[in-house]
């Protein structure tokens, strides 16, 4: 390795070996709703600072009640940033029926777009899911690294963050 | 150790991860991607919400008075500069309660003058944005936002304008959470919320439409703004100006549920009523104003 490329390698490493403890202090699932937006922001979509975020047992669907206006179009992301989680986002209007008309998931992120017929209340469903448990994690899984006082150690839940924006 | 790591080190990661992650997002995420890479999820046509298998999330994410105004826009061609009414600058210092509220109608009247692209009007309210939070011991926080917006009216960039805006309002609030006055926080976002209603009313009151007053049917976030109230404990909660929201809030509900849509008188009803809230904390008091501490009907 060349010497000026060294000091890039040595922080680089740093980083990467200090991500597990990074996980714990930065909402890493809205960076990566929001990361998950970017490209809707060029097609004129104002991305709210406000979001919902937590932590949720795999698989236990999550419902939010938000107030959307007729006349806007809406896109919510959805993120996760435990490895191997993967998240979906759907949404539906106040008695139950779909509302989505499109919407995409790619492991830890997912998005779903609708145009409101009403202006009301209507509910996002999130469902983080993670399969693999305890013993069968592997470093890389566990966050990048065996854990540091605690972080990063799968216990039993996963992060998740949803943004929104509008039209 | 873990602490100082949160405080002084933290951001520096998440600017550089976020950078990171941003080059593999721009490469996986772009609409055109999507079709080859990602999937479309199967979404139930219908779930049974009365009986829902989960958590329901108990967060409430306010709108900002801006996505109101948006549709606004496409529905008509309201006089936004009419709309501005930025009262005269109050005596530093007071209840922090109040203070938080008159934040939240600020951060709108900002939303306002931005829709009415009207520089000199976004360039005074940022300066009273900072001015207020000094009050609020949280200019550090705001300065930033304060700079940035005044820079970006200069610059007529009107989307970075309202971006900053919706920042500083966040930032506010988060800053407060961190500081344990969730309490003042739900208050910034009422504030805003009333502010927003009430100029959305007097448009919709003078050039009224059904679908213009669709946009008034908000009865979810009334009852979470009532709720907030009532779990309001200590100086706050015998606040005269808090217990005059909160019943001018149950005015508001008594006309918003009521079936068979929003009419004329009640747009009107709307607009007087929460303009009288707002004179709580917000505008001076007019001789014709009508008093919000009337019982609830």
């Amino acid at each position: 390795m060349k010497p000026k490329y060294k000091p890039f390698a040595i922080t680089a490493a740093i980083l990467l070996s200090l991500s597990g403890v990074v996980h714990a202090f930065v909402n890493e699932a809205i960076s990566i709703a929001l990361e998950a937006a970017t490209p809707y922001v060029e097609q004129g979509f104002e991305v709210r600072e406000d979001n919902w975020s937590g932590e949720v047992a795999p698989g236990k669907p999550l419902l939010i009640r938000h107030q959307l206006f007729r006349g806007n179009e809406y896109w919510f992301w959805a993120g996760t940033s435990w490895p191997g989680a993967t998240v979906k986002i759907d949404i539906f209007d106040n008695e139950g029926n779909s509302v989505g008309l499109e919407s995409f998931a790619k492991r830890s992120f997912a998005g779903v777009r609708t145009l409101p017929q009403k202006t009301a209340t209507y509910f996002i469903r999130v469902v983080a899911a993670y399969e693999k448990k305890g013993a069968g994690l592997t470093a890389a899984e566990r966050g990048a690294n065996d854990p540091v006082e605690g972080v990063g150690e799968y216990k039993g839940v996963v992060d998740w963050g949803v943004v929104y924006g509008y039209r | 150790m873990i602490e100082m790591f949160q405080t002084s080190i933290a951001p520096f990661f998440r600017i550089l991860l976020t950078g990171l992650r941003l080059g593999l997002v721009a490469g996986t995420a772009s609409p055109g991607l999507f079709a080859q890479e990602v999937e479309a999820p199967a979404v139930p046509e219908r779930i049974d919400l009365t009986n829902f298998p989960g958590e329901l999330v108990d967060q409430v994410v306010v709108p900002i008075p801006a996505e109101i105004f948006a549709v606004l826009d496409k529905l008509d061609e309201p006089d936004w500069n009419s709309g501005i009414d930025l009262p005269p600058e109050r005596a530093k210092g007071g209840e922090r309660s109040v203070l938080a509220l008159t934040f939240g109608s600020l951060v709108a009247e900002g939303f306002i003058a931005v829709q009415a692209k009207n520089g000199e009007e976004i360039e005074t309210i940022g300066r009273r944005v900072l001015s207020l939070s000094e009050s609020l011991g949280l200019a550090a926080a705001v300065r930033p936002h304060s700079l940035s917006i005044i820079e970006a009216a200069g610059k007529r960039d009107w989307e970075k304008v309202r971006e900053e805006f919706d920042a500083t309002q966040e930032t506010v609030r988060t800053t407060m959470e961190t500081l344990r006055d969730d309490e003042l926080s739900g208050l910034v976002s009422l504030g805003g919320w009333l502010r927003g209603t009430n100029v959305v009313t007097a448009f919709i009151g003078s050039s009224y439409s059904e679908d213009k007053a669709e946009l008034l049917n908000q009865p979810g976030l009334i009852s979470h703004f009532r709720e907030m109230l009532s779990d309001l404990r200590g100086v706050s909660a015998a606040s005269p100006v808090i217990r005059s929201i909160g019943t001018g809030l149950a005015r508001l509900e008594a006309i918003i549920v009521e079936p068979g849509g929003i009419a004329e008188e009640d747009v009107v009803q709307l607009r007087d009523i929460s303009r009288s809230m707002l004179e709580e904390f917000y505008f001076n008091k007019t001789a014709t104003a009508e008093s919000v501490s009337v019982p609830v009907p």
